[in-house]
């Protein structure tokens, strides 16, 4: 028993990195313009099925083909911050519609998907395709070091980028106050397309990263997005590195969680973190109680 | 007879003293009001009067009871009505139904008379609108009953609030500067308004810094600054008093009494 | 009726807006007459009119956020579907079973949730709408899991049953009336003005005595009604339920015909669902390009005319100048 709950733990945390990163992706647009994209599962999943498409149709080798969908799915965040968020932005439309749009968005893309490719789940290989390490006893398979890996590396990247970049630094003041940046002749508007680029960016490389584990296919992208959105609130909204955290955290309850109650209870499992913290402590595990 | 006790009221905020140990009655009868330079804590008073903001320390009584800390739709229950600095009008209401809502109250229907017009609740609607148009003639607002809330001018506007909390039946009705805003004509109405709701034996507590309006409607005057009490009396007292007039009226303020 | 249409005329006369109702009215007819799968594309506006009437009370009156209304649905629906098919209920006592203990989920999800605001309170409603999709998916069961549960039983009650479609028609013509003249009434009353006061400005409406938390309280309580209502409706005239039918699209569709007919307004969730019923994809068979022209069609309203068929004639208006100019 400890042996399969050390192993859960493991594949937990894996899974909870790529929560992190979905959930990163909420912050980079929320910090950025107060919105929250609902649509941000659609980046996952497309990133996922593109992948996979670009491998299967155009013949791509995988890290090739990654890089065209994270390239793509980057593009299709802008796409959706022009066509969809920026009308309502200029408007000063409610957050909730906004919530509203973002959320249809994600309808939309979820269904053009099932259309173009039908309702088919795929899978990508392993990016190595070794035997699984052992280390202290524990098997630990080589996607579970990439997902890390790159996560690790995402979080390093994204940190210079925001403390050392001009763009970066420009980004963390409209993050602290959007129209004294305005005044200080940022171009807000611009930062807003570039948070939907570098967080649609970030949730395809969470689609490429879990698919091989996993499946994915036209639907997967609500629950991921929930799961992100969890981790973005246990990690106390806007946290970049809390966002991770919670991630982790939430990826490991619902391994256990799935070792206790079944597999069956895994969404059942996250859906209830949610709702426990939206009702006790909304602000997160780091925020102070209300 | 005081209708409003303070007894050493508190509030801060971290570490600044918003109220410092602010003791006062207001009487049952009159119009009070409540001066200060910005920032004095007036508004900060009144939140805590009418239970937007529990105080630090202190008790507020009200009417012979202990209302300190209750929740501001009970306060409201038992007749202390507030207005708010900003305009807080149902815009998407009538004129009309704003004033209804402030019979909430002293009215009883729920799911079932909206549902079931019986007798007893058709009788309490045409009560209701008879009341709500009553107090629209008096405010001088009775031609728009109709019209929506939200496209009346801006000084209308002001009536309504204050047509609204009418309707609620105040014991003690607080005004937060009702007069902001406002020209000199429809401040004058104002006065006009305000003297004739204390001849109906409603005490009015206001909060204003039209300082003409103060002077030419109050009974008496209590002076805030930086969260202390430091003046009270009537308007030739307070004008008097030294330290009203190195704290407050020594500014340019002076020039409008 | 008379009530409805003086309420619509009240809230400034809108030409377009009136136009469409003697149109919407005048399809009912029709399709009375010319029966055929217009029937069936007319019964789901209708039962969807009694859900988007709830969800108005909610949003559009309240001013509130709900994503998980089709949670009460499901509740009520497989409560109703569970205990006809399988255990052989009346439809009436079913149904009002189904009521109940939508209800009584309502009243216990009702009281955290409703503390919460903006972002968090949509979360936390689409929550509940996913998780009572996740057990209706899970407890297979009594569910019967994606399968679903067919055959489930007409409505009626006794031995009087709605079987016809034009008998059904009716039924429900009744019904989604009922439900409008209900929210008309609601609307009118010293709780509807407490509602729309609570969303104009939640200060001013505890000044004023109002018990802000339990009247939203109360908001979500009804509007959940209706939307069990139309959850019962929907598997008996169906006769059939699985967890899609209760799933995310439900709650967008049902939010694109609140905006389209216009959100806040009484006659616009019934105008609002029979014009998205009646588009020509409703049409067709293949429900992937359904909910993604719901979709498109949600955000095209919320950017260009986000007051629904209300703001139909500004836009007419701009369109004459820009011809003119």
């Amino acid at each position: 028993m400890f042996d399969l709950v050390a192993q859960s733990i493991i594949s937990g945390i894996g899974v909870g990195a790529i929560y992190g990163l979905i959930g990163i992706g909420f912050c980079v647009i929320y910090n950025a313009s107060g919105i929250v994209n609902f649509a941000q599962g659609a980046f996952v999943m497309l990133g996922g099925m593109l992948t996979q498409g670009a491998m299967a149709r155009l013949g791509l080798p995988l890290p090739l083909a990654a890089i065209l969908a994270i390239a793509l799915v980057a593009g299709s965040g802008i796409v959706l911050e022009r066509i969809v968020v920026r009308p309502l932005w200029n408007r000063g439309s409610t957050m909730f519609v906004m919530i509203l749009a973002t959320l249809a968005a994600q309808i939309v893309i979820e269904r053009i998907t099932l259309i173009v490719g039908g309702d088919q789940p795929r899978t990508l290989p392993v990016f190595t395709d070794l035997p699984p390490l052992r280390i202290f006893g524990f098997a630990v398979n080589f996607q579970f070091l990439w997902i890390v890996g790159c996560s690790a590396l995402i979080i390093v990247l994204l940190g210079l980028f925001f403390s050392s970049t001009k763009t970066g630094k420009a980004m963390r003041a409209c993050s602290i106050n959007r129209d004294a940046a305005a005044l200080q002749g940022i171009p807000v508007s611009r930062m807003l397309a570039l948070a939907f680029a570098i967080s649609a960016a970030l949730g395809a490389v969470a689609g490429i990263l879990i698919t091989p584990t996993q499946y994915t296919a036209f639907n997967v992208g609500v629950p991921f997005a929930i799961s992100g959105f969890i981790a973005a609130i246990v990690g106390g909204f806007g946290r970049p590195l809390g966002a991770f955290a919670g991630g982790i955290l939430l990826g490991v309850a619902q391994a256990l969680a799935i070792v206790y109650l079944g597999a069956a209870s895994k969404n059942v499992a996250a859906l209830s973190i949610l709702l426990l913290f939206l009702f006790v402590r909304p602000t997160g595990i780091l925020g102070s109680a209300k | 007879m005081s209708v409003l006790r303070l007894d050493g009221i508190t509030r801060r905020f971290g570490g600044l003293v918003a109220l410092d140990d602010v003791s006062l009655t207001i009487p049952g009868k009159g119009l009070s009001a409540v001066i200060g330079p910005n920032g004095a804590g007036k508004t900060t008073l009144f939140n805590v009067i009418s239970g937007f903001m529990p105080p630090s320390a202190g008790r507020v009584h009200f009417d012979g009871a202990d209302i300190t800390g209750l929740p501001p739709e009970t306060i409201a229950s038992r007749r202390l009505i507030r207005t708010f600095q900003l305009v807080q009008l149902f815009e998407s209401l009538t004129v009309l139904e704003n004033v209804k809502v402030g019979c909430h109250l002293h009215t009883r229907g729920g799911l079932l008379a909206a549902l079931l017009p019986t007798r007893a609740a058709r009788a309490e609607e045409a009560a209701v609108d008879a009341e709500a148009r009553h107090l629209l003639d008096e405010t001088g607002l009775g031609a728009q009953a109709e019209t929506l809330a939200a496209v009346l001018p801006y000084g209308q506007k002001r009536l309504l609030e204050i047509t609204r909390a009418l309707a609620a039946r105040p014991k003690l009705l607080l005004l937060d500067e009702p007069a902001a805003g406002l020209n000199r004509q429809e401040t004058d109405t104002l006065a006009t308004l305000l003297r004739s709701i204390v001849a109906r034996d409603t005490a009015i507590l206001l909060i204003e810094h039209d300082m003409s309006l103060v002077m030419q409607v109050a009974d008496n005057i209590a002076v805030l600054d930086f969260g202390r009490l430091i003046a009270t009396g009537s308007p030739d007292e307070v004008r008097r008093n030294p330290d009203v007039i190195a704290a407050y009226l020594g500014t340019d303020e002076a020039a409008h009494v | 009726m008379n009530s409805l249409i003086t309420i619509w005329a009240n809230r400034r006369i809108n030409p377009a807006a009136l136009v469409l109702w003697g149109l919407a009215a005048a399809f009912v007819a029709y399709t009375f007459v010319s029966g055929g799968y217009l029937i069936a594309v007319l019964h789901f506006a209708l039962i969807y009119t009694v859900f988007v009437t709830g969800l108005n009370i909610f949003m559009g009156f309240t001013g509130q956020v709900s994503f998980g209304h089709n949670a009460f649905a499901a509740i009520s629906g497989y409560t109703s579907a569970v205990l006809t098919a399988t255990y052989n209920w009346d439809p009436l006592p079913a149904g009002l079973l189904g009521l109940a203990g939508a209800l009584t989920c309502a009243l216990i999800v009702g009281y955290p949730v409703l503390r919460l605001r903006g972002h968090y309170l949509a979360m936390a409603t689409l929550a509940i709408g996913l998780i009572v999709y996740e057990v209706a998916v899970q407890w297979d069961s009594v569910t019967k899991g994606y399968m679903g549960i067919s055959g489930i039983a007409p409505l009626g009650i006794g031995r009087f049953t709605v079987v016809s479609d034009r008998a059904l028609l009716i039924f429900l013509v009744i019904v989604a009336g009922l439900s409008l003249l209900s929210a008309a009434g609601i609307r009118r009353s010293r709780l509807g003005r407490a509602f729309v006061a609570i969303a104009g400005s939640e200060d001013a409406a505890r000044a004023l005595g109002i018990d802000v938390a339990r009247y939203k309280l109360i908001a979500f309580l009804i509007s959940a009604g209706y939307a069990a209502i139309a959850g019962t409706l929907f598997v008996h005239a169906v006769g059939f339920v699985s967890p899609e039918v209760f799933g995310l699209p439900m709650v967008v569709l049902s939010f694109t015909m609140l905006y389209v007919g216009g959100i806040g307004t009484i006659g616009g969730a019934a105008l609002g669902a029979i014009v998205i019923s009646a588009l020509p994809e409703s049409f067709r068979t293949f429900k992937d390009y359904q909910d993604l022209a719901y979709g498109a069609a949600l955000i095209a309203i919320l950017i260009y005319a986000p007051r629904g068929m209300a703001s139909l004639p500004a836009l007419w208006t701009k369109w004459r100048q820009r011809v003119a100019a």
